[in-house]
């Protein structure tokens, strides 16, 4: 199967008429509810762009390591970051919709002391123009690191890996701070009053959790149905499975690393994050969050076996991704909407466009190049890969 | 085992891999293969059964970490109960991070001290290797002599095809294989 007959009509029709249906239902929302479709909207955003970030956050953390192992699927997370630049401007676009949802920090609210900085960092246009920026360096770096890959694919050679080496350093410097600040841009000034310094750190464990988790599904799909086949083999698989359950534990770490510090102090200016999450039926909500996220991957992953067979990868990775779904509504749902947790249509909606934007993009940006990196030096080890 | 021992030995890994997989095949019990650093593939090679020291590690873990839990419980909310910033006596949250570290605690040092006991080694034990450059650039392959019907002149013709470099008959004491 070659890529082109991969971008079949048949998958892109169908991803195309999720998508569309998803976007048809919440464009309906809009008119009925609008706050809790402009909720969804911002989650699938965030979603989708933190899938595209992780794709070039992988593909940096190994070229400067020196890794070898991942560049016979390395065409996977290159292809997850060409969702930055649609899905990027998309979220732009959501937030400007609704940017009087964050509640802007009103004079004479919140600590005295550093009352300037925040009423300074968090005006409306000092915050829409941080928001480009972020954006326009994650594609910006991003592309500059698939076009490297793609040109070495002609010419080869030794030079273009120091290059998109070199490139990788500065992405991920870029990346640590842009992405830090972007989480709490976006999602935790829905909230202006609370803080929590490990918020950056919960917001990347929660990514790379989840596009490890894209990534081992669509490694496996392509493995059986595509061009990875023969190509991906099982040691490959093993490894992206460890990641995943080491990024689970990392996950669940952060999480309780956050909510323990404000359970012991309990003091109410902290608090009342976690309380508008824990009453009613938010509490269970918060069990099911770790269940998906941490207590599912973490005892099944752990055998040698199950990280080896693609049944058990392809369904743990559904779980982890249906988790991070629950983890970022969690984030997002109780500032915004509040009450009760609802599951209706409309979230069912926003996670068709999610599905539906996601394949379609990943599959179109995956057709454009080669399916395997040929022109990297390193290619024979990596299929030659032994873990 | 019996006491006669057939040593072959190697210049290359990928020379012992395949000798490994061919000895295999033809059914002859392979005692242990020596090689200067890890090969990637031996263990397939040689058929080893998966290693069982990831149990050991998993319930360690769970000893450390249930164990933990229940003493920090009887600690804290049986025997000396002592009010802390008005949290209940068996709070839970308070007892993750000490728990989470004995798991780790007893989880690395139960798969070390596992690993030790079974391969036998202690402070102060002798390094006896089969031969000495099984250190720096050697790979040897230890077969069983055990079948009446192992024939060595045939078992060298089997493996002079893998660039066999030397090929030893040794009778070893029943203390050890050395």
């Amino acid at each position: 199967m070659t890529p082109e007959s991969l971008s079949s009509p048949t998958i892109y029709r169908q991803l195309t008429k999720l998508a569309i249906v998803g976007a048809f239902v919440l464009a309906i929302g809009a008119l009925v509810a609008p706050e809790r479709t402009w909720s969804n909207l911002l989650l699938v955003g965030f979603y989708l762009v933190t899938l595209g970030l992780g794709g070039a956050l992988f593909i940096s953390l190994n070229n400067v390591c020196g890794a070898s192992w991942n560049i016979c699927f390395r065409r996977i997370p290159e292809a997850f970051s060409g969702l930055l630049v649609p899905t990027g401007l998309a979220l732009l676009g959501v937030l400007a919709l609704r940017y009087q949802q964050y509640g802007w920090h009103h004079h004479g609210e919140g600590d005295a002391g550093t009352f300037w900085f925040k009423e300074l960092w968090a005006t409306p246009s000092s915050w829409m123009i941080r928001s480009v920026a972020y954006v326009v360096v994650w594609i910006l770096l991003s592309r500059a690191l698939v076009a490297v890959s793609r040109r070495q694919d002609k010419s080869g050679g030794v030079g273009l890996s120091i290059l998109s080496r070199r490139l990788s350093a500065i992405f991920l410097i870029a990346y640590a701070i842009t992405f830090s600040l972007a989480s709490y841009d976006w999602i935790l000034l829905l909230e202006p009053m609370w803080f929590s310094t490990i918020w950056g750190v919960y917001n990347f464990a929660g990514m790379v959790q989840a596009t490890l988790a894209a990534m081992i599904v669509l490694t496996i799909f392509l493995r059986k149905r595509g061009p990875l086949r023969n190509v991906v083999t099982d040691e490959h698989l093993h490894d992206l499975g460890k990641l995943l359950l080491g990024f689970s534990c990392f996950w669940m770490y952060i999480w309780f690393s956050q909510y323990m510090l404000i359970w012991y102090t309990n003091i109410p200016e902290e608090t009342f994050y976690y309380m508008a999450r824990t009453q009613g039926s938010w509490g269970p909500l918060m069990v099911v969050n770790i269940v998906l996220n941490w207590v599912v991957p973490f005892f099944v992953l752990l055998p040698r076996p199950s990280k080896r067979n693609e049944t058990i990868m392809v369904r743990i990775a559904f779980v982890v991704l249906i988790g991070r779904w629950v983890d970022l509504y969690l984030m997002i749902f109780p500032s915004t909407v509040g009450g009760s947790p609802l599951f209706g249509f409309l979230e069912i909606a926003g996670m068709a466009l999610l599905i539906g934007v996601f394949g379609r993009l990943f599959f179109q940006s995956f057709a454009k190049a080669p399916p395997v990196p040929t022109g990297d030096p390193l290619l024979s080890e990596s299929l030659h890969y032994h873990c | 085992m019996s006491d006669r021992l057939l040593l072959a030995t190697f210049e290359q890994e990928d020379d012992l891999l395949a000798a490994t997989s061919e000895v295999r095949r033809r059914g002859h019990k392979i005692v242990d293969v020596y090689t200067p650093y890890a090969v990637h593939g031996l263990d397939r090679a040689m058929g080893l059964k998966a290693s069982r020291l990831t149990w050991v590690c998993f319930i360690c873990g769970m000893i450390g970490a249930l164990g933990m839990l229940w003493f920090e419980h009887w600690v804290g909310s049986v025997t000396w109960p002592i009010d802390v910033g008005g949290k209940p006596w068996n709070s839970l949250p308070s007892n993750v991070p000490v728990a989470f570290e004995s798991a780790v605690l007893l989880a690395g040092f139960g798969s070390v001290f596992a690993l030790l006991a079974v391969s036998r080694l202690f402070p102060g034990k002798q390094a006896h290797p089969v031969i000495e450059r099984v250190t720096d650039d050697r790979f040897v392959l230890v077969l069983d002599e055990a079948d009446a019907q192992f024939d060595v002149s045939q078992v060298k013709a089997m493996l002079m095809p893998f660039n066999l470099v030397e090929l030893e008959e040794r009778v070893v004491s029943a203390g050890g294989t050395h």
